[in-house]
């Protein structure tokens, strides 16, 4: 130790230079991988500033793409969207001519999972809205994909909701593309089973199926699930289907109750629309 | 302020070495930038200083090869030590000296590279340095030649009396 500090108080560069030597001959000694790998480690380091910097130009690069193409999508929504509403309105004329009821538009209260169920057979949530946000039992609940259950239990500052694969849950389902109705019901992981449709029904594998609103259960025209599989029955008198779910059920966050119905008013929804695009201009 | 500019003269040097030095290359053979670098900034400093500063760089520029880790941190660790020790002392603060000083550091650099990379095969080392180190070591010679040039022009003190950036 002492030696080394007299080396250095008197000899400083030249010790400083056997040092250097002696590391650069250690290093040119070391095995292939171990050096490779500390290279590779000192350089991503070293680089790392180098590699934010051009990872903020390339995030921006991407945004100024995707802002262009929502700016795209955006413009082509507008006119879908003045399309619709024609669309919408001559149907709810033709529907006052033959005397149905009035279209109605869904609210949804967002609302937070904050509990899960252990049960294996008997799946629920418990989200973190109530009675006093106006949550009815019944209420259907939906996330960003499709129907995800709905509220079984109120108290009043938190529900709970059964999931679709809850065992005791039958949802009423509507072929989107036949209009062919079944039952669905959880079978087992992440299938369901649609009942009661006959073997000589149009259902085809890919088809997507929404609450039908048959009994009032359930409102009209949420996303349920897509049909992976159809095979015959033994007694060829129905059909065995299997369904998968929109929603990932067991990673639930953020949902939507469906806390009910208004009145069509186009201009309301209109004015609606015009005052989000004002608030993002 | 010194460490600053050391800084940025390196990363500028490091990037024109991998980018753009392969472009200009006479005959198989490219000049060594950062040895000039290494030049401009060990010239007139302490040799302490200077073997610092010539690990650092030759270490930075072994991180490209990993396979000779080590081996340029050697050569520049040498060089910086040669240069600021014997070469402050008796070169004349001129272009030309200067020139002569780079194409010995460059040729000494080639040596040690050449016997590392060959294993000590003389036979290799001669072939490969008659081939293209000295050719090298010219082209290194003229490149630091136009860079002092360069810094002379510069407005303030960026060259110091004898060189040293």
């Amino acid at each position: 130790m002492q030696i080394i500090s007299f080396l250095f108080e008197k000899h400083p560069d030249k010790t400083v230079l056997a040092v250097a030597v002696m590391a650069s001959l250690l290093m040119l000694n070391g095995d292939e991988r171990g050096k490779n790998e500390s290279a590779r480690a000192i350089s991503s380091f070293l680089l790392y500033p180098v590699e934010r910097t051009r990872s903020y130009f390339v995030s921006v690069d991407r945004l100024r793409e995707e802002n262009r193409t929502l700016r795209e999508v955006a413009v082509s929504l507008a006119h879908e969207r003045e399309r619709l509403s024609q669309f919408m309105e001559e149907r709810n004329r033709l529907r006052q001519l033959l005397g149905f009821r009035m279209d109605s538009f869904f609210q949804f209260l967002p609302c937070e999972v904050i509990a899960r169920s252990s049960n294996r057979f008997h799946h629920s949530v418990t989200v973190d809205r109530g009675a006093d946000a106006g949550v009815r039992a019944g209420m259907a609940v939906v996330g960003y994909r499709g129907l995800v259950g709905r509220v079984a239990q109120v108290f009043p500052t938190s529900s709970r909701i059964l999931l679709l694969n809850n065992k005791s849950v039958y949802v009423s389902c509507l072929d989107k593309r036949s209009r062919v109705v079944g039952m669905l019901n959880w079978e087992r992981g992440d299938l369901f089973r649609l009942d009661y449709i006959g073997s000589e029904e149009d259902v085809q594998q890919g088809d997507t199926l929404i609450t039908s609103g048959l009994g009032r259960v359930l409102p009209k025209g949420f996303p349920v699930g897509t049909i992976l599989e159809v095979s015959d029955d033994r007694t060829e008198l129905s059909r065995i289907i299997s369904v998968v779910s929109m929603s990932e059920l067991n990673t639930l966050e953020e949902l939507f109750i469906v806390v009910g119905g208004r009145e069509w008013n186009s201009r309301e929804m209109l004015d609606r629309l015009g005052n989000i695009e004002e608030k993002q201009e | 302020m010194y460490l600053f500019r050391m800084i940025a003269a390196a990363v500028i040097v490091f990037i024109m070495q991998t980018t753009f030095v392969h472009r200009i290359n006479i005959l198989g053979a490219a000049p060594d930038l950062v040895l000039v670098l290494l030049a401009v900034l060990v010239l007139d400093r302490k040799p302490l200083l200077a073997v610092i500063i010539g690990f650092s760089l030759g270490f930075l520029q072994d991180l490209g090869n990993a396979s000779y880790l080590g081996m340029n941190a050697l050569a520049k660790s040498l060089l910086g030590y040669g240069i600021s020790r014997f070469a402050s002392g008796y070169f004349p603060d001129s272009a030309l000296f200067r020139g002569l000083l780079l194409f010995l550091a460059a040729l000494a650099s080639d040596i040690i590279a050449l016997n590392i990379t060959a294993s000590f095969n003389p036979g290799d080392v001669l072939l490969s340095f008659f081939r293209y180190s000295l050719l090298s070591a010219v082209y290194t010679a003229v490149a630091g030649i136009l860079v002092f040039g360069v810094l002379g022009l510069l407005p303030g003190r960026v060259v110091r009396p004898r060189g040293g950036y």
